[in-house]
């Protein structure tokens, strides 16, 4: 078996075209976090800083777009561009499955049809969040800070394009640490401020638990394939799933049981990657960053990296048939329970990063129902949509001088068009509304794991997928209405902030933005600097429109409302580049499942596909009708209700006046921050606490025991001494100190002494043992 | 000379043990704690080339960057913290230096006495030569340290990783036990 | 060539030198540079017989031996350090505490 994958393996490296620019595309940032993270706080003026970092990004774009151009013009079976620059390390000699491996680990890019998506999403997403950086870390530019936001965003960027384009799963792993880090660092990027700092440890560690899982994942990888490469997995997975037993580290299975294990290991990796029950916790805590990188990282891209290695890692999954219930189930458990955390939050960003974990688990459940492609569509429709609300949000916080509280917005509309039609837009998008794009990428999720039970007019496939199809439906409902609720509350109705407050909603504000009017030193427009005049960073940035209104948010300056509405037109017409095949017999107008037939190379098929005629059943066209007509639009219906005709909201104070409890369990998130500080942290504090005070407890415990249990024994016995034993000892002492004088001698307290008198010893043993 | 030059190059390991044996004698005889470090190096030095001779090329390398890089820098450090010239006066040598210097010498020559056969027998001329039939870890390897590396990474990775541990350990140990306490 | 017995003499030798240095000397720096040494000779010994029996694990082990060797040097001179702070002295017969 070795040799063959030997042979395989050969043939791969030998395809590498090594005159390409590929390596460019992930070095360029790279260079960029090289040059301003080395030369930044040298540099007079921050344009420099935003040249390097939006120039690399941007050229490594334009790269990618073109070797997509490239790639496209490939035949379908060829469509991979293949670079090894170096071998990384050889792990020859290593013993796997069939014997010695002698494969080499290559620093090699892939450049195929999925990592060149993802590539697209990653400097093109990436560069919009970097040109909105620009203009949302404004203040930033004067206190020295600037250069290192910049330069940790082209090295998560460089990590991610590492991540994606690798060309085996070392790379991936590289990358895939990588990003952790660049998220820690930016989580944490205010770490003079607590919260920043915990927020950015708890991602860190939670994400070290699932790269747990990921190594041991892949490490049996490597035991049972001997490689890592992803076109030798490929080639050697048939076989290998045909063989009768595989026996490691003395446990005798099927082929099947250990891809089950590999999945589920992989899995484990992927759910704190891509923010999954139980591992999200720090999804919504991350939003302590600052807001380009929770879109950036915790929206568009990073997140969806677990969604990239099960896609990449399709072969296992699909042999893998229990791996996959397990995926199905999380995520839909995930797509259900984190939308509804949504509903309550009034934090817009932990609407939006809720959103975030409940979006990711559809895409999981995509992937769970054997609908890798589905599931890899919705990354790419969601990264799009998420993006611009996220940007959107960013503006409207950076508008309302970094307060994150819906209750203190309000009316933004008429104050920030652009901005209120862009994330409108994209509203309609994650609701599901024909013909956003959210529509063709959810609801061809949810089919596709409806499909799985439904099976042709049998109602006889798993139960999972019925409920999974349930959850996801209610949770399709609650994303609507969240999401409505976010619109109405930040852009209709009367602003709020700022003294003006007709219904009492407002709360005082908490200290959620990085520079709030906390006695920063550099808070240069605070609210008691300027009063209520409040110029906003359109003002700030030479923005050439008047301040109309007075007091309140004005629009944002086009640094950052461009970003948002091209992201927001792209989640519009994005959903057409997988127009469904029943649509398409009813309404040919784009050609169909283009993204389903690009992406198709990289999928392992179990068995031939049959091109046979495929009539679409009358029950899509229901469902699809049923959820884009009926059900989310009224879910949005009902938010609208309750927030937008009623602004005064007494409709949800009502509900919540009704159901306490209800409302004070979905608040609080169902208390899972706090169950896993009281049955996970505080324990294993504790435990160590314990640890620590076992030598002030035991040890000495035991030592100061024997030291009272002597006193009293003493105690007890030195009458007796005194009267019986006395003239005895007196007698046994005068020989031990005749006796012991000669001893004494011998104990010097030299440790050298002692190590002679060892060394002799040694010498006696040796004698005896060699000579006599 | 030709033949003078082989002679040497065939005679290799025997001079750098001999050299490093004098190295050794230097370091433990000289009253200077600078010189004994210097003694220390060249001894260490030899051994390298011992290890050279010997063929184990990558082993030969790693002594000289652990210990003349590492170890003898680590030493000088601490010579030249701790100010040694007020200690000359109370003398260089134990109390029991000529006891232990004779069971020392009984202790070798009787070790030499039991492994005479081994030493000084028939055995003994055999050369050291790399025999193929045995080196299975060698089979995909073309260099010592390749070779080295997959019998460090493949039977001896258990001990591999606790030395990683031990190495830690001893890091934090050294941390804790040399900082200078403050309140 | 070499000959197995010119391995095994000149590191039983250089096992004695270390072992006379750990015993006789005054200085706790001298004596953790004699258990070097001895460390050495026995390294010596495990890649000749590495090269005698034609396996590597022999060198393999060596290569811990030095890693143990450097961590061992790492806590011994901390010792001395904080020897040197607490009792102002390098010179081990000033430490007598287990003195009767």
């Amino acid at each position: 078996m070795t040799a063959e994958m030997t042979l395989v393996h050969a043939a791969t490296t030998a395809a590498s075209q090594p005159g390409t620019l590929l390596w460019l595309i992930p070095f360029l940032p790279l260079f960029g976090f090289l040059l301003n993270g080395l030369s930044g706080r040298k540099l007079k003026s921050t344009k420099v800083v935003d040249f390097f970092a939006l120039g690399s990004v941007g050229v490594a774009f334009l790269l990618t777009l073109y070797y997509f151009i490239q790639l496209a013009g490939l035949p379908a079976e060829g469509r991979s561009i293949h670079q090894s620059l170096w071998t990384w390390f050889d792990v020859g000699g290593a013993r796997v499955l069939g014997g010695l491996t002698t494969y080499k680990i290559q620093w090699a890019y892939k450049f195929d049809v999925l990592s060149g998506c993802m590539a697209l999403l990653v400097t093109g997403a990436g560069f919009l969040i970097h040109l909105f950086s620009t203009g949302y870390m404004a203040e930033e530019r004067n206190d020295g800070r600037y250069y290192r936001f910049m330069a940790y965003l082209n090295l998560f960027v460089f990590s991610m394009l590492n991540l994606v384009l690798g060309a085996n799963i070392m790379m991936m792993f590289l990358g895939w640490e990588g990003v952790g880090l660049c998220s820690y660092l930016l989580i944490g990027f205010y770490f003079e401020k607590e919260f920043a700092a915990v927020a950015g440890k708890k991602a860190f560690v939670t994400n070290r638990i699932g790269d747990f899982g990921f190594m041991i994942g892949f490490f049996l990888i490597f035991q049972i394939f001997g490689s890592l490469d992803y076109d030798t997995l490929m080639g050697s997975v048939r076989a290998v799933a045909h063989l009768p037993a595989i026996t490691l580290y003395g446990h005798t299975a099927s082929p099947t049981w250990w891809f089950n294990l590999i999945g589920c290991c992989l899995f484990v990796g992927a759910m704190g990657k891509s923010a999954q029950i139980p591992l999200y916790v720090w999804l919504p805590d991350a939003m302590a960053g600052p807001t380009p990188v929770s879109a950036l990282i915790h929206a568009a891209t990073m997140v969806t990296s677990g969604l990239y290695m099960i896609t990449r890692m399709n072969f296992i999954y699909v042999n893998a048939p229990v791996a996959l219930a397990v995926v199905l189930a999380f995520g839909s458990l995930t797509a259900f329970v984190a939308a509804t955390m949504g509903l309550a939050q009034y934090d817009i960003k932990k609407v939006l990063a809720y959103s975030t974990v409940s979006q990711l688990g559809f895409m999981f459940m995509g992937m769970g129902a054997g609908a890798f492609s589905a599931g890899m569509f919705h990354v790419f429709t969601h990264a799009a949509f998420k993006a611009s609300l996220f940007l959107g949000s960013g503006s409207v916080i950076a508008a309302c001088h970094h307060e994150q509280d819906m209750r203190n917005m309000g009316g933004l509309k008429k104050l920030m068009p652009i901005t209120a039609m862009s994330m409108i837009l994209a509203t309609f998008a994650i609701s599901g509304i024909f013909p956003f794009s959210g529509f063709f990428s959810k609801d061809e999720i949810l089919w596709k794991v409806f499909e799985g039970w439904y099976q042709h007019g049998h109602y006889t496939g798993p139960t999972l997928n019925l409920v999974a199809w349930i959850l996801g439906m209610l949770g399709a409902a609650c994303t609507a209405f969240y999401m409505t609720r976010l619109i109405a509350m930040t852009f209709y109705g009367e602003y709020r902030g700022a003294g003006h407050d007709p219904h009492g909603l407002s709360v005082p504000s908490e200290a959620h933005g990085h520079d709030d009017a906390h006695g920063d030193p550099h808070d240069d427009h605070g609210h008691d600097d300027h009063g209520h005049a409040a110029p906003s960073h359109a003002a700030a940035h030479g923005h050439a429109a008047p301040d109309s209104h007075g007091h309140g948010p004005t629009e944002v300056s086009w640094r950052m409302w461009l970003p948002v509405s091209i992201l927001a037109g792209l989640a519009v017409v994005l959903g057409f580049l997988n127009y469904p095949e029943s649509l398409h017999r009813i309404l040919p107008i784009v050609p169909s499942e283009l993204f389903s037939k690009w992406i198709e190379p990289l999928l392992y098929q179990v068995a031939p596909a049959h091109h046979g005629e495929h009539v679409p059943p009358a029950i899509e066209y229901g469902l699809m009708a049923w959820a884009t007509l009926v059900w989310a639009p009224a879910a949005m219906l009902l938010a609208w209700w309750m927030y937008k005709v009623d602004p005064s909201w007494s409709r949800a104070k009502a509900f919540v006046a009704r159901f306490p409890v209800l409302y004070r369990w979905v608040n609080a998130k169902y208390y899972v921050d706090e169950f896993y500080e009281a049955a996970l942290i505080e324990p294993i504090k504790r435990f160590s606490a314990q640890l620590w005070s076992f030598d002030t407890w035991v040890v000495d415990g035991v030592v100061n025991g024997a030291a009272r249990a002597t006193l009293i024994w003493a105690g007890l016995m030195n009458w007796v001494d005194e009267y019986l034993v006395d003239g005895a000892v007196d007698l046994v002492e005068y020989f031990v100190q005749e006796t012991s004088g000669v001893f004494r001698g011998l104990q010097t307290g030299r440790v050298q002494n002692y190590a002679f008198v060892m060394f002799l010893g040694f010498l006696v043993f040796a004698f005896w043992k060699f000579l006599v | 000379m030709e033949h003078q030059l082989e002679t040497i190059g065939r005679n290799m390991f025997a001079i750098f043990g001999v050299m490093a044996l004098c190295g050794a004698a230097f370091m433990v005889a000289s009253k200077s704690a600078v010189h004994s470090v210097l003694g220390f190096l060249f001894a260490m030095l030899c051994v390298a080339g011992c290890f050279l001779s010997l063929d184990a090329e990558f082993l030969g390398m790693a002594q000289i960057l652990v210990y003349a890089g590492g170890i003898v820098v680590l030493f000088l450090f601490v010579v030249m913290l701790v100010e040694l010239s007020k200690f000359k006066e109370k003398g260089v040598f134990q109390l029991q230096t000529r006891s232990a210097v004779i069971a020392v010498i009984v202790g070798g020559v009787a070790f030499l006495a039991a492994f005479r056969n081994l030493l000084f027998g028939a055995a003994s001329p055999e050369a050291l030569v790399l025999r193929p039939e045995l080196a299975q870890g060698l089979a995909v390897a073309q260099q010592n340290a390749q070779a080295v590396s997959r019998g460090l990474f493949s039977d001896f990775l258990l001990p591999f990783e606790i030395l990683s541990v031990i190495l830690l350990v001893a890091l934090v140990g050294a941390v804790v036990l040399a900082k200078t306490e403050r309140v | 060539m070499v000959n197995l017995n010119t391995v095994l003499l000149i590191s039983s030798i250089l096992f004695a030198i270390g072992i006379a240095g750990v015993l006789v000397r005054r200085n706790a720096l001298v004596i953790l540079m004699s258990i070097e040494l001895m460390l050495n000779a026995a390294n010596l010994n495990f890649i000749a017989f590495a090269r005698h029996s034609g396996s590597v694990s022999g060198q393999a082990f060596a290569l811990l031996v030095m890693g143990f060797a450097a961590a061992e040097v790492a806590v011994g001179l901390a010792l001395v350090v904080a020897l040197y702070r607490k009792r102002d002295t390098v010179q081990v017969d000033d430490i007598n505490l287990l003195k009767g």
